[in-house]
């Protein structure tokens, strides 16, 4: 049950997404990709990852709808052009997959960073606060 | 591919996990739901611009398929959520459905369109 449920929220998430999308880009150009954005990818976003109908495990690497997307595209173009497309994005493929790794890795890096806590601040914090009050050097007043 | 091409496709592919994972969680976290969409907005609107929608766009194709940048999302952040520790192997299964789920998907758009 549960594989199915997955399935069907990949599955949901591509065929409204790749459907759908040239709609808004037809009637409103290029900004359209924003109404795009605005109501499908953000409908899809809501309902597969926030209220959750894709389900992971809490320790679960991440699969994102996204996969679903991509896969559904390759998919239809090998059906209409053949195995001949798909050679032909083998390097568009592999350069995407190194760029991606490279941009979560580094959102990663930088995410690490901005959380931790600096401990020479904490330190000196409470020298300062040693210095001035007698009371606690002394050990009468409880901090 | 040339080398401006292959950097441009690297470049394309490196924004969109990046921000997802630095901006997504944050304004879902302010914002709530409301959130989601305002981040589905700013961050994929503007990058689908840029990586397939305008005339110059960062990833590059080749002659004919199509790669679009939802795999550079999930690739990007099944990486970060795996450096952060989640488990390969449990995600597997959610790795065929969205397999399958995609491939279904394909299957209807050419039955429809």
């Amino acid at each position: 049950m549960r594989f199915l449920r997955n399935t069907f929220g990949y599955f949901l998430a591509a065929t409204v997404i790749n459907g759908l999308w040239g709609i808004f880009l037809n009637k409103f150009g290029l900004l359209g990709a924003y109404g795009a954005a605005f109501f499908l990818t953000g409908s899809m976003w809501c309902v597969n990852h926030y209220i959750g109908l894709i389900k992971h495990d809490d320790d679960s690497a991440f699969i994102d709808m996204g996969l679903g997307v991509a896969i559904g595209l390759i998919a239809k173009n090998y059906m209409v052009n053949g195995l001949e497309s798909m050679i032909n994005s083998a390097p568009t493929l592999l350069y995407v997959i190194i760029g991606a790794a490279l941009g979560g890795y580094m959102a990663v890096l930088i995410e690490t960073h901005i959380i931790e806590k600096d401990p020479t601040e904490i330190n000196s914090k409470k020298e300062s606060l040693e210095s001035v009050n007698i009371e606690l050097v002394d050990g009468k007043l409880e901090v | 591919m040339s080398g401006q091409a292959i950097f441009t496709t690297i470049t394309g592919a490196f924004l969109l996990p990046f921000f997802i994972r630095l901006l997504w969680g944050r304004f879902v976290n302010k914002l709530g739901a409301i959130g989601g969409f305002l981040a589905a907005i700013i961050v994929v609107g503007t990058i689908w611009i840029l990586d397939h929608g305008m005339k110059n766009h960062l990833i590059q194709q080749g002659n004919s398929g199509w790669i679009d940048m939802g795999l550079a999302a999930a690739v990007g952040v099944f990486t970060a959520s795996v450096v952060t520790g989640g488990k390969v192997k449990k995600s597997f299964a959610n790795l065929g459905a969205a397999v399958i789920g995609g491939t279904i998907s394909g299957i209807i758009l050419i039955l429809i369109m």
